[in-house]
């Protein structure tokens, strides 16, 4: 998952003092796509109450939980975010009435779905967050960034597996062409 | 090529202690695109302003880039800004927010920095893709539709009326009024029920703003914030309003009787009939089942007896189609059929089992017994008499989970009633628990107390008939006794519900609806009157279980919002909306499906494809129903549906920015 | 399974009484064992029909292709009768526009005489829909269709993870999969949108894991599962076993999956929900 950031050297990033000289320590890039109702408002709080957190949160406003595609969590993958949080106001509380509701659905699906791919299931977090749950927003943060520094950057998720221990995915599509054998014996 | 400008604001020392942020607009001059970039000390002070002002006429900046404090404190005062002093359209505005996300929560220069930076980044790379967009003006039509003529609708009407907009109300029954004016007395005052109800029915019956179109529901709306179109279906009457004069005449000659649903089916009335004394409008209807004329072709009496010649045996049912800018629902309630879940209480076999609304008929004095309170079955004057609370209410495994509000006080009012009139009976209420937040209620509770009612703390399990008396066998919770009350007569307070309409008009205006059936508010604390579709508004029991007062100030707070939307004439539709390509779009109405507002609607447009003229469906959102929440953009998946400052190569380009 | 002769007939007589344009069945391809899908518009042409174990072809797109004729009569199994209630709830087509000679599918097999993968696993064989059924309904065996999933989900994510690396590997981004499932009637697909930024160009195991994954999950509460994608990839790739994984999910999460065409009436999961949905992001 990290072909391209490897392969992408944009002449800004000479600028970022973060990314000066490759042997500094790793820092994890966490986009967090928040609700502009409830969880951007309770980050709001957060920095007006002073709470600490982690920085390698970066936080995305959208209108509404339930503007987040789901594809949009690949998509981030794919730009070699190691981590992504969507979050949105509790069920019931959207501002949009029913936004969260579908979000849910979405998100309950989509997340298995990534995690069936074998994708590491927490580099993604799915959270409700109110208005007024600065505290839960900083917990959520200091908690996905602890656990994405464990996992460290999105490459380690690569496998190291032995080409022979490799499930071979290729259905017997070709194979019982030649031989009669039932197709989903290949997988 | 866009030419964008960042502004990196100090905030004082807010921003400038944790964030180098010379170095954040050193950074930023680097972006893509980016042709200016500095500092500031107070961006968001005039001085800081008109900074930006100058700065985008000086370095011809076409977009801008502020990165400040949070957006949700900032972006409109710099959207003006850009309107008033500026030829930038005020939505190729962008904010990075680097106070409240940055500088206040890190400590250490070394990574907040980086952070500001990332954050600009993002923000310029959706400044890029930013489009202008212009709000519109929707004009409004200053008339109101209010559903349903209770007291909640009646004051809702008389309010907006009284500000000088017409209204019109519709009721389905013959005569306006609704529940209350079928109680005897009001809690905690002991105001007379119908002398405070019925000045308001003639007062609304007589306003010159006010038309009541009775026997009436809304069958249609079509339209949006302002203007909506509405079918309203006028059952036949059978009778020339414009010619009768209300005397009277027919409604004593007619020979056909049946149940009277005013008196809670403790009385008949006639087949021609004035639902009671004090109805608006005054004049009769005929019930065209129980008629005899209309049902068999014979009789006729009414027709003969009319002085001025208004009945109308032909009188058919008439639809009309009417604008109007908001709508107030007042849809009411109706008690729970408890006769279908209570078969423990004899399933309503027992005739001196009455509900609430049944005693408030027996104890008024226009009532079926002239206000003595006598039982059904014999006209005999309870010596007993059981109260028993909470009948469908608080009991989800039979009836609803809520509590219905207004019952512990209206029981403690029948309580007190009836130890008033039977000076030798007795009372027993039978509670689960007793809530009476109110001013005076509670008051009025320990009254009834010391008028002697006995409150037993327990339900009643069974009520059974034995020497002519209604056993009513319970359990008092608090001393973990069983009870035994042989009374003569039952009193059920029944859990409110949604009045039967309630799904009609709800299916009708696409409003949501909460799984008990009231209707849903926009918020349940902050916009308490108004629904999520735009223009509709909500008042009495249709929102939720409430007592009078809650009732008639709700529909004074939602007759305001109504008044202050008509007053400005006009709405400024937000530009942030679903914007549907034609060229992509299927027409497969996910997003109709998902659509919270109801907002997108199929609709056929001829359009070039393949350089040949096709005719095909597709979605169309409406702006003056659309919220910009975006729910419909994920259901869309060519991506025909986008989110208008929110787009999805906005959303995607700010990814990428993230990890340049 | 062997119906050559009713296709043959029926749908002889329901073009010459012009009750349709034309009627979309298969025809004998060039090997013994090969089947063409064929519309044909005259009797002489539906004289030339075939229908047997061999007609592997879901037909249920192609009357997107036929619809501007007229009425298209279309030879229906339970695949064919599903996509059509599926392009009827995607509005792509009404009811009427279609007449389905319905035939109790016994399931395809290879010329070895070895049931078709999607025939295995296939739910309704008889067709759900139909304006006529020939022949008496096939029994339904409802094999276990999850088995694959099963497996995988029983794997280490390591292992799942070289899994899919290697099928996104082997993906050549043909988009047949798109071109044949019918529940892909998008005007402009996400893939073919690079400038929005949905779909990158590049040829590499992320694009194609992105294409396929996205593919995926914008049919996932929509999928018919006739198994259409699976058999027309080139690469024999397993796509079936995604399908799966979520039908399983909303199945087991949102309550019995409906999705898969059996009435025309939405909504579909993802379209819907409800207020006491499953909560685990508190």
């Amino acid at each position: 998952m990290n072909q391209i950031t490897e392969n992408t050297t944009p002449a800004v990033a000479d600028a970022s003092p973060a990314s000066n000289g490759a042997a500094k320590e790793w820092q994890p890039k966490i986009l967090a796509f928040c609700c502009n109702w409830c969880t951007y408002a309770g980050a709001d709080l957060a920095g007006l109450n002073r709470m600490e957190y982690p920085a390698d949160i970066r936080l995305l406003r959208v209108p509404c939980s339930g503007r987040v595609n789901p594809q949009y969590v690949l998509k981030a993958y794919q730009n070699g975010v190691d981590g992504v949080l969507v979050c949105g106001c509790h069920p019931g509380d959207c501002h949009y009435a029913t936004g969260n509701y579908y979000a849910k659905r979405r998100m309950l699906v989509y997340k298995r779905l990534l995690e069936y791919l074998g994708l590491e299931p927490d580099r993604f977090i799915v959270r409700w967050i109110s208005g007024s749950e600065a505290g839960k927003f900083r917990d959520t943060v200091i908690e996905a960034t602890e656990r994405i520094r464990e996992l460290g950057p999105l490459s380690n998720d690569l496998p190291h597996l032995a080409p022979e221990d490799i499930p071979h995915p290729i259905s017997a599509k070709f194979e019982w062409l030649a031989t009669p054998k039932n197709a989903r014996e290949g997988l | 090529m866009s030419r964008i400008g960042v502004f990196v604001c100090h905030c004082g020392t807010n921003i400038a202690a944790t964030v180098d942020v010379q170095a954040v607009a050193d950074a930023a001059r680097l972006m893509p695109n980016v042709a200016y970039a500095t500092t500031n000390k107070y961006t968001c002070s005039d001085p800081g302003q008109q900074a930006i002002a100058d700065a985008i006429k000086e370095h011809e900046l076409d977009r801008i880039v502020i990165a400040s404090c949070s957006p949700r404190m900032h972006e409109q005062t710099f959207r003006k800004m850009l309107a008033e002093k500026t030829s930038i359209n005020p939505y190729l505005l962008e904010i990075a927010n680097i106070r409240e996300q940055c500088s206040w929560v890190h400590k250490d220069k070394a990574v907040s920095t980086p952070k500001a930076i990332d954050l600009v980044a993002m923000a310029v790379a959706k400044v890029d893709t930013d489009k202008n967009l212009y709000t519109s003006t929707i004009p409004v039509n200053r008339k109101v539709l209010v559903v349903g003529a209770g007291i909640a609708g009646i004051q809702a009407a008389i309010d907006v009326a009284d500000a000088g907009f017409p209204v019109t109300l519709v009721e389905r029954n013959p005569s306006i009024g609704g529940k209350m004016v079928k109680l005897d007395k009001t809690f905690p005052t002991m105001d007379c029920s119908a002398c405070i109800c019925t000045p308001k029915m003639s007062e609304a019956g007589n306003h010159p703003n006010i038309t009541i179109k009775t026997l009436s529901e809304v069958e249609k709306v079509t339209g949006y914030i302002g203007n909506f179109e509405a079918t309203i279906r006028e059952r036949a009457k059978y009778i020339d309003y414009d010619l009768c004069t209300g005397c009277g005449a027919c409604e004593t000659k007619c020979p056909s009787k049946t149940t009277n649903e005013f008196d809670e089916g403790l009385s008949l009335r006639k087949a021609i009939y004035k639902p009671f004394a004090q109805a608006v409008p005054s004049k009769p209807t005929i019930d065209a089942k129980t008629c005899r004329k209309l049902t068999e072709g014979k009789c006729g009496v009414c027709a003969k007896i009319c002085p001025t010649g208004a009945i109308r045996y032909d009188d058919t049912d008439r639809t009309t189609t009417e604008t109007f800018g908001a709508i107030i629902l007042a849809t009411g309630y109706d008690l729970i059929d408890w006769t279908k879940i209570y078969g423990e209480y004899g399933g309503g076999r027992y005739p001196d089992i009455v509900t609430g609304l049944q005693f408030e008929r027996l104890v008024n004095a226009s009532g079926p017994t002239e206000g003595h309170i006598q039982r059904p079955s014999d006209h005999a004057e309870p010596k007993t008499l059981a109260i028993i609370k909470c009948v469908g209410s608080r009991d989800p495994h039979k009836g609803v989970s809520y509590c219905s509000r207004a019952c512990c006080m209206y029981s403690a009012k029948h309580a007190h009633q009836y130890l008033d009139k039977v000076k030798d009976g007795r009372c027993f209420v039978f509670y689960m628990d007793v809530r009476c937040a109110g001013k005076g209620y509670d008051e009025f509770y320990m009254n009834t107390l010391h008028d002697g009612a006995v409150y037993v703390r327990g339900r009643v399990s069974k009520i059974y008939p034995e020497n002519g008396k209604l056993v009513c066998m319970g359990e008092d919770t608090l001393s973990g006794q069983v009870v035994r009350v042989d009374a003569d007569m039952v009193v059920l307070e029944t859990a409110m519900v949604p009045n039967e309409g309630a799904s009609q008009i709800a299916g009708v205006l696409n409003a949501q609806r909460g799984p008990e059936g009231f209707f849903t508010e926009a918020h349940p604390k902050l916009r308490p009157v108004k629904t999520n579709t735009a223009g509709v508004y909500l008042a009495g029991v249709a929102q939720g279980p409430k007592d009078i007062p809650d009732t008639v100030a709700q529909a004074g707070a939602a007759a305001s919002k109504v008044i202050g939307l008509l007053a400005r004439g006009q709405i400024e539709s937000n530009p942030m909306i679903v914007q549907v390509d034609n060229a992509k779009c299927s027409g497969c109405g996910a997003c109709t499906d998902i659509c919270p507002y109801g907002a997108i609607e199929l609709t056929e447009v001829s359009l070039r494809e393949n350089s040949r003229k096709v005719t095909r469906t597709v979605a169309k959102p409406n702006p003056g129903l659309c919220q910009g929440c975006g729910a419909c953009t994920v259901a869309c998946r060519s991506g025909a549906a986008d989110l208008l400052g929110f787009t999805n190569e906005g959303i995607m380009r700010e990814m990428e920015a993230l990890l340049r | 399974m062997d119906f050559t002769e009713q296709v043959r007939k029926r749908a002889s007589q329901l073009i010459e009484e012009g009750t349709v344009a034309c009627v979309i069945g298969w025809s004998a391809g060039r090997l013994k064992y090969q089947r063409t899908p064929t519309c044909a518009d005259t009797p002489e042409q539906a004289s030339n029909l075939v229908c047997d174990q061999h007609c592997e072809h879901a037909l249920g797109k192609y009357v997107l292709e036929q619809k501007d004729k007229g009425r298209v009569g279309l030879v229906a199994r339970g695949c064919e009768s599903r996509a059509i209630n599926r392009l009827i709830a995607d509005r792509q087509i009404n009811r009427e526009d279609v007449y389905l000679i319905g035939i109790p599918c016994t399931g395809c097999t290879t010329r070895d005489g070895v049931e078709l993968k999607r025939c295995h696993e296939c739910q309704f064989r008889n067709p759900v829909i139909y304006d006529e059924l020939l022949g008496e309904p096939a029994p339904e065996p409802k094999n276990d269709r999850f088995a694959d999933v099963r497996k995988l989900e029983a794997m280490s994510r390591e292992e799942r993870r070289a899994f899919f690396d290697l099928m996104y590997e082997t993906c050549i981004r043909c988009h047949a999969c798109r071109q044949a499932c019918p529940c892909c009637t998008c005007k402009v697909c996400f893939a073919e949108q690079e400038r929005e930024g949905w779909q990158g160009k590049q040829f590499d195991v992320e694009q194609a894991r992105y294409y396929g994954v996205t593919r995926s999950f914008h049919v996932a509460d929509r999928c018919i599962e006739c198994g259409e994608c699976e058999r027309v990839c080139p690469m024999g790739l397993p796509l079936m076993t995604l399908m799966h994984k979520q039908i399983k999910d909303i199945d087991e999460l949102f309550g019995p999956y409906e999705g898969g065409g059996l009435s025309d009436e939405g909504p579909d999961a993802l379209r819907t929900f409800k207020t006491d949905d499953i909560e685990e992001f508190m």
